[in-house]
């Protein structure tokens, strides 16, 4: 399978310093009230692209998270279970993952297919294949959200992520706009729907002239010196290879099966 | 979008298994019940469509669950085919996971170890893939209302795309006290009964539910014919009441299977008997259809089950006219637009084409087709 990327954005809370609900107030005056900072994180990736990159309309929206927002999950637990007290309304209606995606879906003026969903492993690749054989029907573009917030405190997103105690999370949210047309594109991702053995991926590793980035799952094939974590990161990953006009491969790692996304720069 | 077929199907709902709901709607039952709610300041009583025996909300009776359903679905695939079988659930429920960790972090004295094993809401659907030997491939989706219809059109495009040869689709839907909560928080909350499309309708009764099918290009009875989905809405909370958001994915969706209104031989409201959401669907129905229209509302009898209501009430259509016909809608005395009526008696029917409308939260639309050719 091949999809070609038109635009990508890109925020890391650790590399970047941003107010990003006082950015998404006064430079791109946006509404912000009632909406948590998962809804403003995701908002403003989105703002990010499309001050790079014109949207259509009918363009569809994926959006993909480790967890979504543990924030809000957090807070209606301690009202409803702790403290026996109603939800606050805007709580609930922030609870649920397609609230964040309807946000998104609105600053960027599209009305098109909205899906906000999770897999567990292989969490970007998966939501990349759903997006794929969307597009192959409708021959629309599509805009891929990745995006993962680091929850307060950060050790209830560390309790569920699989990671190490002392792997530090990263709030972090990625874009790119895709296509299944060449036509003006910065970029094509190569990936297909099996998984590989770690025999199998030293193989395909050997004959690879290309960079090899991979997630801190992947111990057995790669020393990856990363201390912090957010589950999306394939997504940012390649996004910093386009930046820097770097060939790469990403590999993935879950329960000793490889999935793997080549990622070829066009201009 | 090349066609993709429907092998085999289950529903539990409160009414019971599938042949008990359908027994049970035949003779005029329906499962509702009463669950303790939070409310500002107090517990109230409101209506609920519980399952019969109350499922424990931790990760194993969910997974214990969810196992005994695919373990029913799965015969309709050799070992050879689950390999190729991908499994996709649409929910709205809170990860419990997310909620034990939550605890654990911040109100439990004694903390669990750290977990080397990642975990979220796709947990379920990894761990039977795991166990039935199925695909990798999973995907849990979260769009309110419209989960586990989007999910059945994810599925659908994943087969037709040439991907994959197989999905299992699940929806989930449990009593959650936050859900429950937010629902009476927004008055959404019907005080006895579910009256959908009728005047003196006062809102919707939610209720817990699992149904599954198997999507295939087998041959089978039952078609999926198309579908259309999107995200557009007047607020997050609702479309305008003039209904344009449903009537656009109504006609993308006939669209979308290359058929005209008039061949549709009977819709599957969305109908929640919420004021502004069945005004919305009317209008939207009145603008498409003639008065002709055959429709009807099923959640009056297994309540409103949120991100299970796309694949729970199709199934509980296809099990109807397997068994010959469409369910009447209950509690519509006097209708909106006295020129469209709900179905005010079980309709004989052996097959045809369906619509079935799912309008959620969050503005996500969407419109199925279901088709089963008349022998």
């Amino acid at each position: 399978m091949k999809l070609y990327i038109q635009n990508f954005s890109t925020y890391r809370s650790d590399r970047d310093e941003v107010n990003i609900k006082a950015t998404l107030k006064k430079e791109y005056h946006l509404e912000t009230r009632r909406q948590s900072e998962f809804i403003h994180l995701a908002v403003y990736g989105g703002q990010l692209l499309k001050d790079k990159i014109s949207i259509d309309p009918s363009d569809a929206l994926y959006m993909t998270s480790a967890n979504g927002d543990i924030d809000v999950v957090q807070r209606s637990n301690t009202y409803v279970n702790k403290e026996k007290q109603a939800i606050k309304l805007f709580d609930f209606i922030n609870l649920l993952g397609n609230t964040s995606s309807y946000y998104v879906a609105k600053s960027l003026g599209i009305h098109g297919k909205n899906i906000f969903q999770i897999s567990n492993h292989f969490t970007y690749i998966h939501t990349l294949i759903s997006l794929y054989s969307s597009l192959y029907h409708s021959q629309t573009n599509a805009i891929l959200c990745a995006v993962d917030l680091a929850p307060n405190p950060e050790e209830i997103a560390q309790r569920v992520l699989g990671i190490e105690e002392n792997t530090s999370l990263v709030s972090s949210v990625n874009y790119q706009k895709f296509s299944l047309q060449s036509k003006d594109a910065m970029a094509v991702l190569e990936f297909d729907t099996r998984s590989y053995t770690l025999e199998e991926m030293k193989t395909i590793l050997a004959s690879n002239r290309a960079k090899v980035h991979g997630s801190i799952r992947c111990k057995a094939l790669l020393d990856n010196d990363e201390t912090s974590f957010f589950e999306t990161m394939p997504s940012a990953v390649l996004n910093e290879a386009m930046k820097q006009s770097n060939d790469i491969i990403y590999i993935d790692c879950y329960d000793e099966k490889y999935k793997i996304l080549k990622l070829k720069n066009l201009r | 979008m090349p066609k993709v077929t429907i092998l085999n199907y289950e529903l539990y709902s409160a009414l019971g298994h599938t042949k008990e709901t359908i027994a049970a709607i035949k003779s005029g039952k329906t499962g509702s019940t009463f669950k303790e709610v939070q409310s500002l300041t107090s517990y109230v009583k409101t209506p609920y469509f519980a399952f019969a025996q109350a499922i424990p909300q931790v990760p194993e009776s969910i997974e214990a669950l969810l196992l005994d359903m695919v373990s029913k679905l799965i015969v309709s695939l050799s070992t050879e085919e689950r390999a190729s079988t991908v499994l996709i659930i649409g929910t709205s429920i809170v990860d419990w996971h997310l909620v034990d960790a939550i605890n654990d972090t911040l109100y439990e004295d004694e903390k669990k170890p750290y977990s080397s094993q990642k975990r979220s809401i796709d947990s379920y659907a990894q761990n039977l893939a795991k166990y039935f030997g199925l695909n990798d491939f999973t995907m849990t989706i979260n769009t309110a209302c419209t989960s586990s219809a989007n999910a059945v059109l994810e599925a659908s495009n994943l087969i037709s795309s040439g991907l994959y040869a197989h999905a299992i689709v699940l929806g989930l839907e449990l009593f959650s006290p936050i859900m429950s909560s937010g629902f009476y928080a927004m008055d959404l909350i019907a005080k006895e009964k579910i009256r959908p499309f009728d005047r003196q309708r006062d809102g919707l009764v939610l209720g817990e539910a699992l149904g599954g099918m198997v999507l295939s290009k087998r041959a089978s009875p039952w078609m999926l014919e198309g579908g259309f989905s999107n995200c557009d809405s007047e607020t997050i909370t609702s479309v305008s009441q003039s209904g344009e958001e449903c009537l656009f994915v109504m006609n993308e969706a006939l669209k979308a299977s290359l058929l005209q209104p008039n061949e549709i031989t009977a819709v599957k409201a969305h109908a929640t008997g919420s004021y502004s959401n069945d005004i919305a669907e009317m209008n939207a129905l009145s603008n498409l259809f003639s008065d002709s229209l055959t429709f009807t509302a099923l959640k009056p009898y297994i309540g409103h089950t949120i991100g299970a209501s796309g694949v729970t009430e199709m199934v509980l259509l296809m099990q109807a006219i397997d068994d010959g016909f469409i369910p009447k809608t209950l509690n519509c005395e006097e209708a909106i637009f006295e020129a469209y009526q709900p179905l005010s008696s079980h309709q004989p029917c052996q097959g045809g084409t369906f619509m079935c409308n799912y309008f959620g939260f969050g503005g996500n639309n969407t419109s199925l087709i279901i088709r089963k050719e008349i022998r």
